[in-house]
């Protein structure tokens, strides 16, 4: 007996894949119509995300555009610090002596010695550290790439930190052999300094303050209270875009701080001004194209009434010949955004090559993620189908009976 | 007695104040009939009506009885309903078209053209009914022709061909031989009776040319004026 099946989804494709190869020469031109507005977006796109991704990049390299620097010296306990660590954005926390007090001496030789290096507490979590250097721990510290560099020290090497205090009229001069466990990058800190726990640092204060402190030598007088409030302290944000949060946050302590907000806003007004340029022009030619793509896919539609009549006479359903027309209209957006994708690979070769010269080994001028390829695709797919969709729209309503007729 | 193929009472429709009527109509299996007139007098409107492709206005009756003994299925109610998925679905199953002009899809070769209306269906691309066609026909060296490339002749033949490869209950036809000379013309006509009894199908076909349908003793079905209703047309059974 006759089978009651109907034309399915996969001779609907090959149908239509056969017309649109039929038919090239036109096909090509709605092709190159799609690749002429997708390539150069993809490469707009590109620039705009590898631009300000490498501005940002730069920012984020520097550990100090995360800093938020506490001005003065305050009355800071750990009640407090338990509140600062608690804030949305808050990346790191550490006390911090009063400022004089973060100073000493460091010395290998007579010959290998400097004066007044910085000294800071450091611990787990701190962006001085980066991401392979361990926090320093009792005698072992970490020193700043210049302080290494006057030192001639490198890991491993053992040298003497040197405080002088005057105490009763006499000077004296505290010290403790530390091991330098490390150094930091260039590009961390740029002055001599010495990376410290705070436990060393707040012996050090205790030791200026005229306390016994046997860790550096004096184990005469009277002992240091256990420590409960600081003057200052160390704070980072954990992202660029929490510095302003943070540091409106500690305004509102009434702690005046320095940030460098204005390079990070300076690299955020880059990115609004590309992205507002790069939407105009999005906006721009994905009129155009919706404009040349209807205009297209209509005219191809007038044209093959007769083939659409036919197929609805041979007996396929109108949802069917409203399909036939989507399909194609997928099929060409496939190639064009192929072949766009090989063009902006193209270009962003060219764009890496000739502009990326003078940029680190790792940095491009012009990338994109494969989640924003992705999406430009959907949006591309989208676009061509909800345009075919009105030309789907219109195909089903030729009727049948236009194909047995001569019109 | 068996029910005849197809059977229509009272099929009329409208154009403006001008009414096209067809009384009755009986196909029987292996029967053929054509739709006789004058120019405008409404043969291809009513063929597109009979050919679902059209729906009337006012319709008693419609039924196609498909295999031997089965029972007549009611395509008025459809019609009557504009159950335009299940017209479409009976036209793929049941109708076979060759339009005026060939009506072949330009971008599919003759092969592929012919085997559309099987493979929609989901049955085997070929058949052997479907290869004696082709060879009667004289159209294996067009096969992978695409229809661009044939005569008229050749592609009214192949269009032929397509309409009867899914072996439907009945052909329709509109002045299949209109631009064919005078020979092709008697050779399709005699192709058409011949399939149309091999087949036990039924085929209704639109034609001016009288002398032919004598000539190869088809049942005539006239547009005679309507003596009613001025303006509009009656088709009957030529006496």
């Amino acid at each position: 007996m006759r089978p009651d099946a109907r034309p399915g989804w996969r001779l609907l494709a090959a149908l239509a894949t056969r017309d649109l190869w039929h038919d090239r020469k036109v096909s090509l031109c709605i092709v190159a119509s799609l690749v002429a507005v997708i390539a150069p977006l993809l490469l707009l796109f590109g620039l705009k995300h590898g631009v300000v991704s490498q501005l940002r990049g730069e920012l984020l390299d520097d550990p100090r555009n995360l800093e938020i620097r506490l001005l003065g010296n305050h009355d800071l306990d750990r009640a407090w610090f338990a509140r600062l660590a608690a804030q949305p954005g808050v990346g790191f926390v550490m006390p911090l002596t009063r400022s004089l007090n973060a100073q000493a001496d460091l010395m290998v030789d007579n010959q290998r010695f400097v004066a007044d290096a910085e000294v800071i507490p450091s611990g787990p979590g701190d962006p001085l550290l980066g991401a392979h250097l361990t926090p320093p721990d009792g005698d072992r510290v970490l020193l700043s790439a210049s302080a290494a560099r006057k030192l001639e020290a490198s890991g491993g090497e053992r040298l003497r930190l040197l405080v002088l205090r005057k105490l009763d009229g006499n000077s004296e001069r505290g010290q403790r052999e530390v091991t330098v466990a490390g150094v930091l990058p260039e590009t961390a800190f740029p002055r001599p300094a010495l990376l410290v726990s705070l436990d060393l640092l707040v012996a050090m204060e205790d030791f200026r303050d005229g306390f016994a402190v046997p860790a550096l030598g004096f184990a005469s007088g009277r002992p240091a209270p256990p420590r409960e409030r600081y003057a200052r302290a160390r704070v980072y944000a954990n992202g660029l875009d929490a510095v302003a949060p943070v540091a409106g946050w500690l305004e509102g302590e009434r702690i005046e701080t320095s940030t460098r907000l204005r390079e990070i806003e300076s690299v955020k007004a880059v990115d609004r001004v590309l992205g507002l340029i790069f939407a105009v022009i999005a906006w721009t030619a994905a009129i155009g194209c919706v404009a040349s793509l209807a205009g297209a896919f209509l005219a191809n539609i007038d044209r093959k009434r007769r083939d659409l009549a036919l197929l609805r006479l041979l007996g396929f359903r109108r949802a069917a010949v409203g399909a036939y027309v989507v399909v194609q209209a997928v099929l060409l957006t496939c190639l064009a955004f192929g072949v766009g994708y090989a063009a902006y690979l193209a270009g962003s070769t060219v764009f890496n090559r000739a502009l990326g010269a003078n940029l680190a080994a790792d940095a491009f001028v012009c990338r994109l993620e494969n989640l924003h390829i992705l999406l430009a695709f959907a949006s591309a797919l989208l676009i061509a189908s909800l345009v075919a969709a009105l030309g789907g729209y219109r195909a089903i309503h030729i009727q049948p009976a236009e194909s047995l007729r001569d019109l | 007695m068996t029910p005849p193929m197809l059977h229509i009472e009272n099929l009329a429709i409208h154009r403006g104040t001008y009414r096209i009527l067809l009384p009755r109509l009986s196909l029987a299996r292996g029967e053929v009939a054509a739709i006789t007139g004058a120019s405008g007098c409404g043969k291809s409107t009513l063929l597109e009506m009979i050919g679902l492709i059209l729906r009337p206005e006012c319709l008693d009756r419609y039924e196609l009885t498909g295999g031997e003994g089965a029972t007549p299925l009611d395509i008025a109610a459809l019609l009557r309903e504009d159950r335009q998925a299940r017209l479409a679905d009976l036209r793929a199953q049941r109708l076979g078209f060759v339009p005026q002009s060939g009506g072949l899809l330009p971008f599919l070769d003759v092969r592929r053209n012919i085997e559309l209306p099987r493979r929609m269906l989901g049955l085997p691309a070929s058949s052997e009914r479907v290869e004696e066609a082709i060879e009667q026909l004289g159209l294996q060296p067009l096969l992978h022709k695409k229809p661009a490339q044939l005569s008229i002749g050749e592609r009214q033949r192949a269009s032929f061909v397509r309409a009867i490869a899914h072996e439907p209950d009945l052909l329709l036809a509109d002045e299949p031989t209109a631009a064919l000379d005078p020979l092709q013309a008697r050779r399709l006509f005699e192709l058409i009776v011949e399939t149309t009894q091999r087949l036990r199908i039924a085929t209704l076909l639109v034609s001016h040319d009288w002398g032919l349908l004598r000539a190869c003793a088809i049942r005539r079905l006239v547009g005679v004026p309507d003596a009613e209703n001025n303006g509009g047309t009656v088709f009957r059974d030529a006496a």
